[in-house]
């Protein structure tokens, strides 16, 4: 059975904004998936929706196999962490913590040894009796984890929890929510417009677009395999060209002829390449590339490489090590089976 | 510091705080020193405790503090109690709410005296109360309203004079309060009436301790609304004291009774602040 599900879910909200159109998603139980887009993608606004802050202008929401539609958010077996935490300013850690289970009438015993063993967990039990705003960015978010984990809920959804936390305390805390949903064993819905986020963290990534879902899969799916132009370029960077079909697996590009192992299907629009997929310094065979450096910047493991290209957006390279200036001429292979062919229009 | 700097902020400071303490010191002390026979208009100027037993000994006098204290907490709490749901309901905004929330502060703009010229003028034999009442077959003559002895026209006046005022100051702290951490509360399961005891109040205590000090303040030195439209069976402190110094010219009794007044608006305030805030504490305990 399902832990959660979302059938042809849409939202309109009162001044006309189409929010979602058509969602459907089926997230198993112990599952961690992550909503991934852009801003005004529509991920917050079905988080919403699992959670019952909102409710679907059609379709409907059930979790367990029972319709929670209509169910109010006190009334559901989910528990949310917000992006800006929303822990009570005038209660202790302890207390924040202690809130759910209290509202719901869990016994005094029970609850404390909930309480302690989750503070525990977190690393707060030093902190139980401060303020929220004694607290740094990570520490606040643990104990809005702890809170949320102290309802024991069957389904935790985090709303973008990172965002206002550094680049160092992100990675950590990251590894903090993971490690945790496999020791609980909840299901987490995970909502985020940080693609390295999505694809360390989730069992599976739904890439939304324009309120609706552009392809659902495994990290390595989505990365590897791009349905669509959009996905391509929104994880990671892809290059993107337009090609004409020469036979099943020959194309016409303005990069030049490439082999491809699987052929286009009838609605592709583009051919697409990882700027990492390519083979450095080979000079001669099938989809052999030769052309000047436009744009360079050094990254550190590999030089960040850009090649002009009459017709289509510049390509770029990771080439490795930083030997390389502007107006050398390079020389790389696409190796067939790293070329796919995505659907859609760019962005 | 040198004293050239020190007379400087003693300059700078003496617009605020000589207003404080010269003009409002001196009523203060003025009133507590004739309440103990000082300042007499005429007279011997010596000390007395005369005048405060007098007016402590006075059945009249008890009623009155008995009055004016009623008065004053139904109608710091009673403003506070209609002002909350108000002031979240007008947390978010939504067409219209401006002209609500602009009517619903009028009150404010009308004095005192002015509200109670009109309130009689509506509840008087032939105001539009009586009329209405006719109208309907309830009553055959106009039945008397106004000076009820249970003081409800006062309360009445008092809740419209003073809930916008609650309102102001509510709003303000209402919508201070993230939509996340109301969300937030409603995820862990608290309905509407838990979210506003153990979020919302506790969040707005200061606005609501604010509100009830001043109302509470205001009210018990109610003098307009208790002349037009109060009960004649009884007297507001203020108009107690007016009345000691209108009558015989009993001006230090009349201190008594001012200084009585203020120490009933500030401990009475002061209570009602704390009670508050331990209610709140309490509330939260479960």
């Amino acid at each position: 059975m399902t832990a959660l599900r979302s059938i042809d879910v849409s939202k309109v909200f009162e001044d006309g904004f189409t929010a979602l159109s058509g969602i459907n998603l089926s997230v198993e139980p112990g599952e961690f998936v992550t909503l991934l887009g852009p801003s005004g993608c529509g991920k917050t606004t079905l988080l919403k929706i699992f959670a019952g802050f909102y409710a679907p202008t059609t379709g409907r929401i059930e979790q367990n196999g029972a319709d929670v539609t209509s169910a109010p958010p006190e009334k559901r077996d989910t528990a949310m962490c917000f992006q800006s935490y929303a822990l009570f300013p005038h209660l202790s850690v302890a207390e924040n913590v202690e809130f759910g289970p209290k509202q719901n009438k869990v016994p005094k015993d029970d609850r404390v040894k909930r309480v302690n063993e989750l503070l525990r967990q977190v690393d707060l039990e030093a902190n139980r009796d401060k303020l929220p705003n004694k607290l740094s960015g990570g520490q606040q978010q643990r104990v809005a984890l702890a809170r949320a984990l102290a309802m024991r809920p069957s389904v935790v959804l985090f709303d973008e929890p990172l965002s206002n936390l550094d680049a160092k305390l992100r990675e950590q805390v990251r590894r903090e929510i993971r490690s945790l949903q496999r020791e609980f064993g909840f299901t987490a819905i995970y909502v985020t417009h940080d693609q390295s986020e999505a694809l360390a963290m989730s069992d599976r990534v739904v890439v939304m677009s324009g309120g609706t879902v552009e392809q659902i899969g495994d990290p390595e799916e989505v990365y590897q395999r791009p349905e669509t132009a959009f996905v391509a370029d929104f994880i990671g960077s892809a290059n993107l060209l337009p090609f004409e079909r020469v036979d099943d697996h020959t194309v016409e590009t303005p990069l030049g002829r490439f082999t491809v192992h699987d052929p286009p299907v009838a609605d592709s629009r583009f051919l697409c390449w990882r700027p990492e997929a390519a083979d450095y310094g080979v000079s001669e065979g099938e989809n052999v590339v030769a052309s000047d450096i436009s744009e360079r910047a050094y990254q550190g493991a590999y030089t960040d490489v850009h090649i002009s290209v009459p017709g289509a957006p510049d390509q770029r390279l990771h080439w490795p090590g930083g030997a390389s200036s502007i107006s050398d001429r390079i020389t790389f292979r696409l190796p067939p089976e790293r070329i796919r062919f995505v659907r859609g229009e760019l962005g | 510091m040198t004293w050239r700097r020190a007379l400087l902020i003693i300059a700078l400071l003496t617009p605020g705080l000589g207003v404080i303490l010269v003009m409002i010191g001196s009523v203060f002390y003025v009133a507590i020193m004739q309440s103990f026979g000082y300042y007499n208009l005429v007279g011997e100027d010596t000390f007395s405790l005369e005048h405060w037993q007098e007016v402590l000994d006075s059945k009249q006098f008890s009623r009155a503090l008995r009055y004016s204290a009623y008065i004053a907490v139904v109608a710091a709490i009673g403003s506070v109690i209609l002002a909350y749901p108000i002031a979240i309901w007008l947390r978010r905004p939504f067409r219209g709410s401006l002209v609500i929330s602009a009517l619903l502060k009028a009150p404010l703009f009308v004095p005192g005296l002015v509200a109670s010229f009109l309130f009689l003028n509506v509840i008087a034999f032939h105001g539009i109360v009586n009329q209405f009442l006719m109208w309907i077959g309830v009553t055959d003559a106009p039945i008397r309203l106004q000076n009820d002895r249970g003081a409800w026209g006062v309360v009445f006046l008092q809740l419209w004079k003073n809930m916008p005022f609650a309102l102001l100051l509510l709003t303000g702290a209402v919508q201070s309060i993230s939509d996340e951490v109301l969300d937030a509360a409603r995820d862990l399961g608290a309905g509407s009436f838990d979210r506003f005891r153990k979020v919302i109040a506790p969040l707005t205590v200061q606005a609501m301790q604010a509100a009830l000090i001043i109302i509470f303040i205001g009210a018990a030195g109610d003098f307009a609304f208790q002349v037009t439209a109060g009960p004649t069976n009884v007297q507001s402190m203020a108009q107690y004291m007016v009345f000691l110094k209108d009558s015989f010219g009993r001006w230090n009794q009349a201190a008594v009774v001012g200084v009585s007044l203020m120490v009933l608006a500030l401990f009475g305030s002061l209570l009602l602040a704390i009670l508050a805030r331990f209610i709140l504490k309490s509330g939260n305990k479960w």
